[in-house]
């Protein structure tokens, strides 16, 4: 089988989390979660090069204050270098009819490149590792657990629009406690399938539909048997007389410290220094 | 049972939501096609059955999970951006589950293809008008990925869509696999 891991469960990093102990790793998840919404939307609107430099300062910076090794925000980026590449040239060759602005460089035949397509690559380059290098640094420091709580205690205002917010967290801890089931089952299914001769990922790739075929005896399947878990999984929660919507006490209550409130002071600062401030460049 | 969420929705939503992650972080979801955008994909394929078959909210719900996974794992910085990955991957389960309503009293299969369709289709077009509004690709390659990698998709969805969602149908005659607590569907 060249080519095609079989072991899919060990590539599987979702709920991946390393406790160092830190600063960051302490903090009220709920804090996180926050401070991680308003640095992405800060960092995706922001476009200029100082700002963007000044945030991959920044989220460089919180590798060493949570003391994870930047190795692990590196690996998110390196399988994306040829894509971030390609989609630089295609920018700079495709894009000058919206990105006109700026000053011209480069006039020759149908390629013209200016000083405005050339910020819009390299800025979303940098914004693109620096959002890698924050959602690593988030879910390297806050377990699962501590993520799905987070999220339902963040939302529990929209309680009083009648959003089912228990409900929603539970779909989420659902969803992620059955991705390593799945992966195993699906192992299994491909393992049975090519014991009887089938071929994953040996085709050569310009026979699109073929390799696309090779897909489904692993998907069907697999859908099959998420629906027979789901099944079981409803009888289970109704034999035990859950009912959705009820009033449900909570195990872990969080309370956010002075550390916490300082956090996400630091990080509205820090985003509206990125929106508001004239960077020149 | 006619309150909105059933312990049923809930569960299934969550499955799926895991069927969804999973497609993406093995990259069994993707489709190698040699375009720009690199790879066709099926991931969202989750979404559409969650609406065919539990409605609106769980599809959509679903869509979010997928959203927010593959802004996660994005290796294209396309898909770094929330409101290219996220805010599009919203809509999947809810269109689909809306023109399966619409065609299911003309012929239940014919809808459920139909709604397979529809939901890659959303997935692809807003997509692409969200990363040409956001301006990471200029138009002309924006049709040419809807052409290349939008059909493919398409296809592929109706095929598992009807696949999956017609054999979940027939359990429901095979006697009592189901709990019938969370009503019928």
């Amino acid at each position: 089988m060249a080519g095609f891991e079989f072991e899919l469960s060990r590539n599987i990093t979702i709920g991946q989390y390393l406790p160092t102990g830190s600063l960051v790793h302490r903090l009220d998840p709920r804090v996180k979660l926050l401070s991680f919404t308003i640095l992405v939307i800060a960092m995706a609107i922001c476009d200029t090069y100082v700002g963007n430099i000044i945030a991959l300062a920044f989220a460089i910076c919180l590798f060493y204050i949570s003391r994870i090794p930047i190795s692990y925000g590196l690996s998110g980026v390196k399988p994306a270098i040829p894509f971030i590449l390609i989609l630089a040239v295609l920018q700079l060759m495709f894009y000058n009819k919206v990105a006109s602005g700026g000053t011209v460089l480069v006039d020759h035949g149908f390629i013209l490149i200016t000083s405005d397509s050339i910020r819009l690559v390299i800025v979303s380059a940098l914004r693109f590792i620096e959002i890698i290098f924050l959602s690593s640094v988030l879910t390297l420091s806050t377990s699962t657990t501590q993520i799905t709580h987070g999220i339902e205690s963040l939302l529990r205002p929209l309680k009083y629009v009648k959003f089912p917010v228990h409900e929603f967290a539970l779909i989420i801890t659902i969803a992620i406690r059955f991705v390593p089931t799945f992966a195993m089952e699906m192992e299994k299914m491909m393992k049975a399938q090519a014991s009887r001769g089938a071929e994953f990922g040996t085709g050569a790739w310009w026979r699109i539909i073929q390799r696309t075929k090779d897909v489904f005896p692993i998907i069907i399947p697999l859908f099959n048997v998420a629906m027979a878990r789901a099944e079981d999984l409803v009888l289970a929660m109704e034999a035990r007389c859950y009912t959705p919507g009820n009033e449900r006490s909570i195990y872990t209550k969080y309370k956010a410290q002075n550390k916490d409130y300082i956090a996400i002071l630091f990080c509205i600062l820090f985003a509206s220094l990125l929106l508001l401030f004239p960077f020149p460049y | 049972m006619e309150r909105g969420l059933t312990t049923r929705k809930i569960v299934i939503a969550g499955v799926l939501g895991a069927v969804a992650i999973l497609l993406g972080v093995t990259r069994l979801g993707f489709i190698p096609v040699p375009t720009a955008a690199g790879n066709a994909t099926i991931m969202h394929v989750p979404a559409i059955i969650g609406g065919v078959m539990q409605g609106p909210f769980v599809g959509l719900v679903i869509g979010l999970i997928f959203g927010v996974s593959s802004f996660l794992d994005a290796t294209i910085p396309l898909f770094k951006d929330p409101l290219v990955a996220i805010l599009p991957r919203l809509f999947i389960g809810v269109t689909a589950y809306f023109s399966y309503l619409s065609l299911k009293r003309v012929n239940e299969y014919a809808a459920i293809g139909v709604a397979g369709f529809i939901g890659a289709f959303t997935n692809t077009l807003l997509v692409l008008i969200m990363a040409v509004v956001r301006g990471y690709i200029a138009p002309g390659v924006a049709v040419t990925i809807a052409v290349t990698n939008g059909i493919p998709e398409a296809i592929v969805s109706v095929i598992i869509t009807l696949a999956v969602v017609v054999a979940w149908k027939r359990l429901d005659h095979s006697g009592n696999k189901k709990s019938k607590i969370s009503g019928e569907m």
